[in-house]
């Protein structure tokens, strides 16, 4: 071999070497991921909520609430009407279409005071109302329930929040059951209060509404009252932290920051993630003769034009968009699957340096759909947000190998991310 | 005429398991049609198919049922009569 031969294979193995050591470094920072199936053969598995030694609550939308314990038991606590085998329940408590027993969350502190949270349909506080789907139906509830030191059994039920409203009636719309809309999770904020996420019950003045608590995300203390520092307009709700919502059944808190950010569901188009803002409009509004719109269909433009055919998302966004312009308050969405409605239901951050470089990304859930020309896209995502949260660095699948309908997902006290899902399994993902 | 099972569970696996869930099992709202009778889920489809309204999601339903062809219809319905997930 000459001389400049034996030079050039140097330079290139060192060359190799260097890329090596870097291609390396990379791939550590980039964890495994895997999933196991930690419970199975549910009935729509909606939500979970973790104590810190890995007590995991769980809500069945049509059955009610149970818990798995450490040592592996699984205790059925709190039922709903018809349910079978638990302990107590609500025989006001009812499910139907996307309404029933939904989110579930522990009191910050839960140790002292062994609070828990859960959101429900009930037909306690009808009242009145409900008779038709134009006017005020109380329907969906926030309980709080104290939970007994051997885990068997709940007490104390108090009704925190009394009138969400909820859909009674069938409507001329896709999707047009009972209960559509339902909002529904729960979860507690960085400063310990409780934030409840809301859907607009196909009810097209309800997002807007000062006074409907219907299309809004809430932000309560345990008793029910309104945050002191809660910001909505003049004449609202002061229990209302964000309005203009569609049907919000994800939300989280950045660990950087506290700021919460929701993942909602579109029409046809448009799914987001969205960074909240004290008071603002999430930017729905799918009255009737409103936005340059005419009549609607049950007055609910919310699917329109054409809203029982195919139609190219981008033509219905600019009918009836997820978030108009038109709104000074509008609180932008940092993502919105690229103009696609897939069904983005739930939302986590990633939690625990396990996580390697996706550490602090939002994960959401999104079931699928499959309408149209609308790919199915059953997966995990996961975002890597902008520091103002209005845009995404990045977007990466998370490689589970596998596709379900997503529907709820919680980080648990051991750094792995939980997933629900509408098949019926719970699976526990970890990242090394 | 008979239906071809795992035809059929090849059309379901196409578009039918996106909303119905895994072996017709169901799947948030959308009802469990496994498990039935081959002279039912056939009628069924076939109503959807004439365009005719049965409950709150025939709208979604007469579309998917559109493109069904008669052999495919009888397919799906053998394929769910004993269908079961897991």
């Amino acid at each position: 071999m000459n001389r400049l031969s034996k030079t050039f294979s140097t330079v290139t193995a060192s060359a190799v070497m260097l890329v090596g050591l870097i291609t390396n470094a990379n791939a550590m920072d980039v964890p495994t991921i895997k999933s196991t199936e930690v419970m199975s053969g549910l009935e729509n598995p909606w939500d979970m909520a973790f104590l810190p030694d890995g007590t995991m609550f769980y809500t069945e939308k049509c059955k009610g609430l149970s818990v798995k314990t450490t040592s592996g038991d699984v205790n059925k606590l709190y039922g709903m009407k018809d349910s079978k085998g638990y302990t107590n329940s609500g025989n006001d408590l009812f499910c139907d279409g996307q309404a029933g027993m939904l989110g579930v969350v522990p009191d910050r502190n839960f140790d002292k005071n062994r609070t828990l949270y859960v959101y429900s349909t009930s037909n306690k506080y009808h009242g009145d109302g409900c008779k038709t789907n134009f006017e005020k139906c109380d329907g969906n509830i926030v309980m709080r329930f104290k939970v007994s030191k051997d885990l068997k059994s709940v007490s104390d039920r108090t009704d925190i929040v009394k009138d969400i409203q909820y859909k009674p009636f069938k409507s001329n719309q896709p999707f047009g059951g009972p209960g559509a809309h339902n909002g529904g999770r729960l979860r507690i904020g960085p400063g310990g209060y409780l934030w409840v996420t809301g859907g607009d019950r196909h009810r097209g003045v309800c997002p807007q509404d000062s006074k409907l608590l219907c299309g809004k995300v809430l932000r309560i203390d345990g008793d029910g009252n309104a945050h002191p520092d809660n910001n909505p307009p003049a004449g609202f709700d002061k229990r209302i932290y964000t309005y203009g919502h569609r049907n919000v059944q994800g939300i989280d808190f950045r660990p950087s920051d506290g700021r919460a950010f929701t993942a909602e569901h579109g029409p046809w188009h448009n799914d987001e993630i969205t960074a909240l803002v004290n008071g603002g409009n999430a930017g729905w509004d799918p009255a009737e003769k409103r936005g340059g719109r005419g009549a609607c269909p049950d007055k609910y433009c919310g699917y329109e034009p054409n809203q029982m055919d195919a139609v190219d998302p981008a033509v219905r966004a600019a009918y009836t968009p997820m978030s108009d312009t038109r709104f000074e308050d509008l609180m932008p969405s940092a993502w919105n699957n690229n103009g696609f409605s897939q069904g983005t239901g739930s939302a986590a951050f990633l939690k625990g340096s396990n996580w390697g470089i996706y550490e602090g990304r939002l994960a959401a859930g999104i079931m699928g759909i499959a309408f149209g020309d609308t790919p199915a896209g059953s997966r995990i995502d996961m975002y890597d947000l902008a520091a103002d949260g209005l845009s995404i660095k990045s977007v990466v699948h998370m490689p589970l190998g596998f596709s379900k309908r997503f529907r709820g997902l919680v980080m648990g006290p051991d750094n792995a991310l939980y997933a629900s899902t509408d098949e019926g399994e719970i699976y526990k993902i970890t990242a090394d | 005429m008979c239906g071809d099972k795992e035809a059929g569970e090849a059309r379901y696996k196409k578009t039918c398991i996106n909303c119905h869930g895994p072996a017709g099992k169901g799947a948030a709202s959308y009802p469990k049609i496994s498990g039935n009778e081959i002279s039912y889920t056939t009628s069924k489809l076939k109503t959807y198919r004439d365009g005719i309204e049965i409950g709150p999601n025939s709208a979604l339903m007469i579309m998917m049922a559109r493109p069904l062809t008669d052999e495919e219809i009888v397919n799906l319905a053998a394929y769910l009569k004993d269908a079961k997930y897991k």
